[in-house]
């Protein structure tokens, strides 16, 4: 009976508009964003912020962008991994070469670069499509994670090869780098990343959203009523690899503090798709479902066993875990392309005329 | 309201908003069109007929510059057309319909009638990415000429459902709502009625006159229905294995003999 869109008229189209137009919803999500700014810094472990809250937000922002090329335009990618490494190598030649330019600048400056990288490799979506494009941007990651491996350049000629955040501090208080606290890169990570999901519901609510909608669905179509199919394309990767750009650099600089290649790798790219596969295509509620149940399942099943007292061998685990995505992500592809976040739809419709279903 | 943006010259002398002039097309070895000449006045309602495989349907997608005629030269507003593209077309007032149903599925009925408005809306990425000042103002000012569209066509109901699970005959009704969003001069509709049942039929014919006379938007019109044809239509050019083979008021060519043999498949060698 709580949840009713009953009494609650729409007066006006930019109500109608809104993100969240039914109250019940905007009231969920406000207390969302209330608990996760007030209540977990407080509450949550060291652990659970590094291990579960931070590594969860950030691919869920990669997943976002990852949504926005693959279930609102239609191109599907796999150089996910190595867009975020354009950001995250990106993010560490920029802040040692400009140490003082603020960290927050610097992650934008080099999703900017990324986004760049990926309108570059989104150049052959012109000419092929699905499973073709998807080998041509699967050369992408490749060559991108080699790029960064070979020229030394990258990592600031290190021996180790690898790029490690450097101490960065924004009003006084030190967000990267290892005297970071896990709260201080948990907020951080968190505004960046409300911040950013607002924008890309933003975008696919309006004329661009539609737009890349309208490629996806009938790119025959879309030229036909005035949409430029090529540009609006580029425009998808190019916004698209942004985001994971910037999720790369948040990876590296918020979360992992140090990194070589093999964190940017195929299975990263792999990863992503699934989430989006799994928390719903064409959806930025779904990129978050996605990341969350990714994330969090391997780490339920190491914890689960244990509660209850069972004690499960590490390969098991594995085992379960790859048997549990694979057949969910075959579920999901077949049954419900729109994934978590239509059963959660449906969910919320039924819920809607409970208890009197007619 | 949905008016076209410029009004309709009433009087004797007719203006011609589009010049067809001796426009051949083929693809490879099949003739599609060969030498058609005919225009449209502005604010008629013209139609297009012929027996399947006539190449009207190659004549619209000519029109709005998805194929590219091998010979003949196109006048449109007083402009004779260079290379033409489909984007082209559209942002100088030309809009259509498919004889397949073109509609964008996994999008509401809403959203499919937005996109009519694409080329009307000029914000940029950012005001997007904020959805803030000019940019929600650009949504709203669309939004309600949208939704006139949808008052107009009746589909009130369907708004916000995703246009892949209507019937048919509502998708056809979409799909001239898509194309009426974005305030065409000339409307080009390949078979509308096709498919529907008498009742979708009529209704259709209705929103085809209210277009044409409300609103003073010129009509191209491909259908197969001959009584369809002969009541909406001010004049009708007929079209025969790419060739045209009349011209004139709906009553000229319904006692035309080459019209007759086309349409009873008697072969006509003259
Ligand atoms: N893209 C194309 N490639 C090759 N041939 C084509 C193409 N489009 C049309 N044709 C051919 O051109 C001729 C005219 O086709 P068109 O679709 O214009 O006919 P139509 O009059 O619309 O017929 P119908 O009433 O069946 O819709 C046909 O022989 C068709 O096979
Ligand atoms: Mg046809």
């Amino acid at each position: 009976m709580l949840y009713r869109e009953t009494g609650q008229f729409k007066i006006s189209y930019a109500a109608d508009q809104s993100v969240f137009p039914i109250a019940q919803d905007r009231w969920f999500v406000s207390l969302i964003i209330v608990i996760a700014i007030f209540v977990i810094p407080v509450l949550a472990s060291e652990y659970l912020l590094q291990a579960v809250m931070i590594p969860l937000l950030i691919f869920s922002l990669a997943a976002i962008g990852l949504n926005l090329l693959v279930g609102y335009a239609g191109q599907l990618s796999l150089g996910t991994g190595g867009f975020m490494a354009v950001g995250a190598y990106m993010t560490y030649k920029l802040t040692t070469a400009f140490p003082d330019i603020n960290i927050i600048i610097v992650f934008l400056l080099a999703g900017l670069i990324a986004a760049f990288v990926g309108l570059i490799f989104g150049i052959p979506s012109l000419r092929i499509k699905g499973f073709y494009l998807a080998v041509a941007t699967l050369a992408s990651q490749f060559f991108l994670l080699w790029m960064f491996n070979k020229v030394a350049w990258f990592y600031n000629y290190n021996s180790s090869g690898t790029i490690t955040a450097p101490p960065r501090e924004m009003f006084g208080v030190v967000i990267t780098g290892p005297m970071a606290s896990a709260e201080t890169r948990y907020l951080v990570t968190l505004f960046i990343v409300i911040i950013f999901a607002f924008i890309a519901k933003n975008l696919v609510r309006g004329r661009l959203g539609r737009s890349w909608m309208a490629v996806r669905d009938m790119d025959i179509a879309a030229e036909i009523i005035g949409i430029r199919p090529f540009q609006t394309k580029l425009i998808a990767f190019a916004v698209s690899s942004f985001y994971c750009g910037l999720a790369g650099a948040m990876m590296v600089f918020l979360w992992l503090g140090s990194a070589e290649t093999e964190a940017f790798s195929i299975n990263e790219s792999f990863n992503v798709l699934f989430m989006i596969i799994i928390g719903g295509l064409g959806s930025i509620l779904g990129s978050f479902l996605g990341a969350t149940f990714i994330v969090g399942l391997p780490i339920f099943l190491t914890n689960a066993p244990q509660l209850v007292g069972l004690s499960m061998p590490i390969d098991m685990q594995k085992h379960i875990e790859i048997m549990m995505f694979g057949s969910l992500i075959i579920f999901f592809l077949i049954v419900e392309p729109h994934g978590l976040a239509r059963l959660l739809q449906i969910l919320k419709e039924k819920l809607r005329l409970w208890p009197f279903p007619y | 309201m949905i008016e076209a943006e410029s009004a309709p010259i009433q009087g004797e002398h007719k203006e011609v908003l589009l010049d067809i002039a001796e426009v051949s097309l083929a693809f490879g070895g099949v003739q599609a069109l060969s030498d058609v000449s005919f225009d449209i006045y502005k604010g008629e309602i013209r139609a297009i007929i012929g027996p399947n495989g006539a190449g009207k349907s190659s004549m619209l997608n000519v029109i709005n510059g998805f194929y590219h005629p091998q010979k003949g030269t196109i006048k449109y507003k007083e402009e004779v057309r260079k290379k033409m593209s489909p984007h082209k077309a559209a942002s100088q007032g030309i809009s259509r319909t498919f004889q397949n149903i073109a509609l964008f599925k996994g999008m509401t009925t809403l959203d499919n009638i937005m996109t009519g408005r694409i080329l009307k809306m000029r914000r940029g990425l950012l005001w997007q990415a904020l959805y803030w000042g000019p940019a929600r103002n650009e949504e709203i000012i669309n939004r309600e000429i949208a939704e006139q569209v949808i008052d107009f066509l009746e589909i009130e109901a369907i708004r916000k459902t995703p246009v892949g699970k209507l019937p048919y005959g509502l998708q056809k009704r979409v799909e001239l709502g898509r194309a009426l969003a974005a305030k065409p001069d000339l409307l080009l509709l390949d078979e509308p009625m096709a498919g529907m049942n008498v009742e979708e039929k009529e209704d259709m014919c209705r929103f085809i006159i209210d277009v044409n006379e409300e609103f003073g938007t010129t009509i191209a019109l491909i259908e197969h229905d001959m009584g369809v044809v002969m009541d909406l239509s001010d004049r009708v050019v007929v079209l025969n294995y790419g060739r045209k083979i009349a011209d004139g008021t709906p009553d000229q060519v319904r006692a035309n003999q080459g019209v007759i043999d086309a349409y009873l498949g008697v072969s006509h060698s003259n």
